[in-house]
């Protein structure tokens, strides 16, 4: 047996220590969820928490959204990399919300507060959030461009407050850059309220333990995570696994892609991106701390889910990208919707290779969007306000029950807003937000159900969208149906609906990318999720749970005979026996769009 | 005439009664009945031996709509709602519990989705229809959850919460076609704003009512057969009581009916003792409880889930659950650490030591082999010390420590848990826990209290009388109350006094005549007013209290300084950036009741205060350790530690680091530091 604790740190010690550390973390994230001001922080928790050892380590990380995971930490290099250790003092913090330093896309602001100890560097604490708005060519920055300018305030590495007081210059550039001013002090606040958390129960840990163990601590924390994570990548045969998938358009060109080798070597994992597309010319490039971050959240929903986050889990997991690649986005592309689009087809095409390894471990797909609109809208008195949303999908079927409907796809861990707050807070009125029959793949598990989402505008409105499946649905897992396809719809004054992205009835297609669509009074904005994909064969779901599925409406008479074979009389809502069995004799039916 | 509080648990049923005339006092233990839980109320009245004609009071806490709903066992309920959000109850907000688990579900919705009826209606936000209720699809509607047989029926409207009209409008419709249903509406359930939250709770009340009509029928029947005539009253969520016919028409209210009792007792206290705030803590075998109790009330939270995105807003005591208890397991997790819990070994196998099957160390098998449990817990039961050391043994030898130091690891590391716990609840709310005392109850609680306070630096710990029967004994000290609300939204600069002053006199009414029919009068009750309150834009609400008497425009400028202070205190920061507005008005009316006498002076049992001594390991050493028997001990005894007292129903663990005092109620006081 190996000797596991080193020096003068015992086991138990050690277990504190470990809970401490996630403590502190939960702790940033509580007092920012209660100090924010702004709905998409204190409502919707667009935001998440790390703290990072002295030599820039995660240590622990509560990760709202996953997709903040492993990309804090490139902030926290880029601030370093330009101050260096030797500028850092207490009570300073750092801001940085530069794609192209060490950010992912503009509207994700990270602050780092560097914590002492008796005249010593403890480590950091990171917060990072999604802000509303900070300028650009529409609200939120979602203005589809061409150029990273387009999308708002591009803030290097900066100094945001020096001992513990703020830099009111800058406070006011952002002020002076943003549709939302009003909120730009709360939030600010509250991030280093965030940050004082942490720094205290660092201070608190490093005075009752010792400095010496608390640093030893944090590295045996990391070798605990890395040895948990090897054990699960020992538990995935050794082999070269491929697959791909697509964002259904930039805004210029259909169908970008993705396309990725996962190699598994005994306790080490390679992922490949070789033979993606190069850097496109819309606002869907990922700089690499987003393509990073978004394969190592997506793996380690089948690595370990409970494993600490830390360094650790990064350790065995490397990243292999083409120079020029739209997952390895260069100055000056834009890059607005990398952590929404781009990061959850990374976890669909991972999802998808790891499926061919371990079949019976892995679910389908999930709706593999994020949805995120956000709109300017302005009353009957001209007063203008910003509101987002995002309406959700459904989860992939799993080895063992049916996909979580309408749940936050793994990148975000977001609410949506109550319609009777949205009405309150905006000239807007939500009219649905239900599940969608026959939006889910069907399965031996099915996927969980998608959503139909429609909000009225009251007063002049201008909304923007990045999404995505609209051509075609989630892949399952061993069963050959995908999800519905989602789509935008405008639906008019006089009742008309209009397809404004995705499929029209017709067969056309338009691009899902709306840049500041405009919508009159009484004029609504319909959105159709999909659901996830399914797990295993639809013609082995038992009948009566396809017959409650047609009960309650998560499946209609039409698809539970197509796609499950059962067939129903759509009067009487029985199942016809004699029928089911020769249509589940016979065999389940290839569909066209059907997944290799 | 006696005063009798029970508490049905999960696994006992407690009993703690007084008699008004003499001040004397009767406790008693039952195990639960699991089929019929109002047999195990009889039993424990008789185990008590009381005679059913000499009750004037029985106040009860349950967990029966607690069970009923966590396991769905209730007729299939229906609801009927605005088109476009059949769904409401069921998407919650589109949060999961679990980041990074693949596998996870989320708990089945309280209403069957094909038992979930939309119309088309449509009010406004500012209260104007915006689409008249259509009568001929409403009708169809009513024919279909007639034609299901289907007697319990919600109905949740959007914007509801600030004109009902047309919840009122389908209700007659349903009414004509099925007159003997219970009818549930969103706008009286509670008339605040976000749906997710009214609709949830308006279809939990219509979920629950049919069996809480029924289990409370039975109930009173059963103790009417045994010649009992006095009041029954009913143990709320929000740390009040309330007669059982109001507890039927609104079991909502009742979900944290049995823990309540603990927080009301917790609160009692602190209106008794030197000591205005309490962070009550609750261990038992399987979890451990934490709320705040601060100048005599427990902190009230609006927040609630019965399970994951299942809220209840109605006002409830903010109390906090963690697996954490005598049964939980420690074990070696994949990346070689030791851990402890959530697990837990519960009743069955129980702990090693239970000899019941339980092969696993527990903290209980911890707590043995250091010698801080007597293995016969006072005669009641024989634990078998070589299975707890055979357990911890195979434990210790995963993680390379010895068995000792093992133990006393897992009670270090669970105390910790604990104390992180504790920790969260009080910044949550945004409280320091340096002005609190840890009051600890439960039978596993004050074993461990020592540790959890000094992890978190809190230098007083109390263990009170009768800890072991804490809820029973907090029944009998909890007020009538009753909650009421309205919603009313506006910001102070435009604020309508008239509108204010309006609802605030309604509300009291109301609130008034509720418990008028629990038979307090006018002159007896207390009013007490709050509103939630929030800076324009935001998306929630701090509770700000608001003055007594009629507002007038000189009143608004406190009430903004009211609103900043209390969100200063809840959240650390205030605004001067944003406007305070109202979100809507609440009352808190209170009906006294007739609480246990204090002592002069508590006399313990006539029994030897020192048992005798046995060896006890602390820090790494074995002690030579006094053990008291805690029943016998009385005001003004002096303990120091190590020392260990053991009750009827709980032991106290005192390290060497601690020493203790018998306050004048019996309370057992301890301090940290020599």
């Amino acid at each position: 047996m190996t000797k596991r604790h080193k020096g003068d740190l015992d086991p138990v010690t050690f277990e504190v220590l470990r809970s401490l550390f996630e403590y502190s973390c939960e702790r940033m994230t509580e007092v920012l969820r209660r100090s924010s001001f702004s709905p998409i922080l204190a409502d919707m928790l667009d935001f998440s928490n790390a703290v990072y050892d002295a030599d820039l380590q995660l240590l622990s990380q509560a990760a709202n959204c996953p997709v903040h995971l492993a990309a804090m930490k490139f902030s926290a290099e880029a601030i370093i990399n330009k101050f260096g250790f030797d500028t850092l003092k207490e009570g300073d913090v750092y801001l940085v919300n530069d794609p192209y330093q060490g950010g992912t896309h503009i509207p994700d602001m990270t602050f780092v507060l560097p914590i002492f100890f008796e005249g010593g560097l403890l480590g950091f604490a990171v917060s990072r959030g999604h802000w509303m708005d900070l300028g650009g060519g529409a609200a939120g920055g979602q203005s589809y461009g061409t150029h990273i300018a387009a999308e708002g305030l591009r803030l290097p590495p900066t100094k945001l407050y020096t001992n513990y007081e703020p830099n009111d210059d800058i406070v006011d550039i952002i002020m002076n850059n943003t549709r939302t001013p009003h909120y730009v002090k709360g939030d600010m606040q509250a991030h280093f309220g965030a940050l004082l958390a942490a720094e205290g129960e660092l201070q608190r840990a490093a005075k009752r333990y010792g400095v010496n163990v608390l640093r030893v601590a944090m590295k045996e924390l990391q070798g605990y995570t890395e040895r948990i994570i090897r054990k699960s990548i020992e538990r995935i045969p050794n082999g070269e696994y491929e697959a791909e998938d697509y964002a259904d358009s930039d805004g210029f060109r259909q169908k970008i892609k993705i396309k990725l080798k996962l190699i598994v070597k005994d306790t080490d994992i390679v992922v490949d991106f070789e033979g993606s597309d190069p850097q496109c010319q819309g606002a869907i490039n990922s700089p690499f701390a987003n393509t990073a971050s978004a394969v190592f959240y997506s793996l380690q929903f089948f690595l370990s889910p409970d494993a600490p986050q830390n360094q650790g889990m990064f350790n065995p997991i490397s990243i292999k990208l083409p120079e020029d690649c739209w997952l390895n986005a260069k100055w000056p592309a834009p890059t607005i919707g990398c952590t929404t689009l781009t990061s959850s087809k990374i976890t669909s095409a991972l999802w998808q290779a790891l499926a061919q390894a371990i079949p019976e471990r892995v679910t389908g797909s999930t709706y593999s969007e994020c949805n995120w609109f956000v709109a300017s809208v302005r009353d009957r008195f001209g007063k203008s306000d910003v509101f987002s949303e995002l309406p959700a999908g459904g989860w992939g079927g799993t080895p063992y029950s049916d996909g979580m409907s309408v749940t936050c796809d793994p990148l975000g861990n977001c609410m949506n807003m109550p319609a009777e707050t949205a009405e309150l807070l905006f000239p807007i009125a939500y009219e649905a937000f239900e599940f969608r029959t026959d939006s889910a793949g069907s399965g031996l598990h099915r996927g969980g159900v998608g959503a139909t989402f429609k909000v009225r505008f009251k007063g002049e409105g201008e909304l923007s969208m990045e999404t995505s499946r609209t051509l075609e649905g989630s892949p399952g897992v061993n069963t050959p149906f995908r999800s519905a396809v989602q789509r935008q719809t405008k639906i008019h004054t006089d009742g008309k609906a209009e397809v404004v992205g995705g499929l029209t009835p017709n067969g056309d297609w338009k691009n899902p990318l709306l840049a500041g669509l405009r919508f009159a009074p009484g004029e609504t904005f319909m959105f159709e999720s999909t659901g996830g994909g399914g797990w295993g064969n639809p013609y082995e779901r038992p009948v009566q749970d396809v017959l409650d599925d047609v009960l309650d409406d998560f499946v209609s008479v039409e698809a539970a005979r197509d796609e499950y074979g059962v067939v129903i009389d759509p009067d009487t809502l029985a199942v016809d026996e004699i029928a089911t069995g020769e249509r589940r004799a016979a065999g389940i039916p290839v569909p066209e769009n059907a997944a290799e | 005439m006696w005063r009798v509080g029970v508490d049905v648990g999960g696994t006992f049923t407690d009993l703690f009664a007084w008699e008004e005339k003499t001040g004397k006092r009767v406790t008693a233990k039952v195990l639960t009945t699991k089929g019929d839980r109002s047999e195990g109320v009889i039993q424990a009245i008789e185990a008590a031996q009381l005679p059913f004609g000499d009750i004037s009071h029985l106040i009860h806490g349950t967990t029966a709509a607690t069970n009923a709903l966590l396991e769905r066992s209730y007729p299939d309920p229906a609801l009927i709602t605005t088109d476009g959000f059949r769904d409401t109850i069921e998407i919650g907000r589109q949060h999961r519990k679990h980041l990074y688990d693949p596998y996870q579900t989320k708990p089945k919705p309280i209403i069957r989705r094909r038992y979930r009826y939309t119309v088309p209606e449509r009010m406004n936000g500012d209260g104007n229809v915006e689409r008249p209720l259509n009568r001929e699809v409403a009708a169809d509607v009513a024919d279909k959850i007639a034609d299901a047989g289907i007697k319990s029926i919600a109905i949740a409207f959007i914007n509801a919460y600030v004109n009902d009209a047309h919840e009122q409008e389908m209700q007659d419709i349903v009414r004509a076609r099925i007159p003997d249903a219970h009818i549930v509406l969103s706008g009286e359930t509670r008339p605040v704003f976000r749906e997710h939250g009214r609709f949830s709770t308006t279809a939990i009340r219509a979920a629950l009512m049919p069996v809480m009509v029924e289990f409370f029928d039975r109930l009173r029947e059963r103790l009417k057969e045994n010649g009992f005539a006095g009041a029954l009253m009913i143990l709320k969520s929000s740390g009040g009581v309330a007669g059982v016919d109001l507890a039927k028409d609104h079991p909502e209210e009742l979900l944290e009916s049995g823990p309540a009792g603990g927080v009301a007792y917790a609160a009692y206290l602190s209106r008794l003792t030197d000591y205005p705030n309490f962070i009550h803590t609750d261990m038992g075998g399987t979890s451990f409880d934490a709320s705040i109790v601060e100048d005599g009330k427990g902190l009230i939270t609006r927040d609630y889930e019965l399970e994951w995105e299942i809220p209840v807003i109605v006002p409830m005591l903010d109390i906090h659950s963690i697996g954490a208890g005598g049964g939980s397991i420690g074990w070696v997790d994949e990346g070689g650490s030791l851990r402890v819990g959530p697990r837990s070994a519960g009743s069955e196998p129980g702990p090693a030591c239970y000899g019941s099957g339980g092969t696993e160390a527990t903290i209980t098998d911890a707590n043995l082999l250091l010698g801080r449990l007597e293995p016969s817990l006072g005669g009641k039961l024989e634990m078998d010390r070589n299975a707890a050391e055979t357990a911890i043994n195979a434990l210790a030898q995963k993680i390379g420590l010895d068995p000792l130091e093992t133990a006393e690891g897992m009670i270090r590391i669970s105390c910790e848990n604990m104390a992180q716990a504790v920790k969260m609840v009080l910044v949550a709310r945004g409280r320091d826990p340096r002005d609190f005392v840890l009051a600890s109850f439960g039978g596993a609680g004050a074993m461990h209290t020592a540790f959890v306070a000094e992890a978190m630096n809190i230098p007083k710990m109390i263990v009170p009388a009768y800890a072991g029967v804490a809820s029973a004994f907090g029944a009998t000290a909890m007020d009538l109350r009753q909650d009421v609300e309205a919603f009313m939204y506006a910001s102070l600069a435009h604020v309508d006094l008239d509108e204010i002053n309006g609802t605030f006199d309604r509300l009291e009414k109301r609130a008034m005549d509720l418990l008028a029919q629990d038979g307090v009068a006018a002159a007896d009750v207390t009013i007490s007013r709050s509103a939630q309150m929030r800076y324009v834009g935001q998306t929630y609400e701090v509770e700000s209290p608001m003055p007594e008497g009629r507002f007038t425009a000189d009143t608004l400028p406190k009430l903004a300084a009211n609103f900043d202070e209390q969100h200063r205190l809840e959240h650390g920061v205030s605004s001067s950036d944003f406007e305070p507005a109202i979100v809507s008005l609440s009352v808190t009316a209170t009906g006294a009741t007739v609480k246990p006498p204090l002592f002069e002076k508590a006399e313990g049992s006539s029994a030897e205060k020192v048992k005798g001594t046995r060896q006890v390991y602390f820090a790494g050493e074995w002690a030579e350790t006094e053990i008291f028997d805690g029943e016998a001990l009385s005001s003004g005894d002096k303990i120091t530690g190590p020392a260990i007292v053991e009750y009827n129903d709980a032991c106290a663990v005192l390290p060497p680091t601690t020493h203790a005092s018998v306050d004048d109620m019996q309370n057992l006081v301890i301090e940290l530091g020599g």
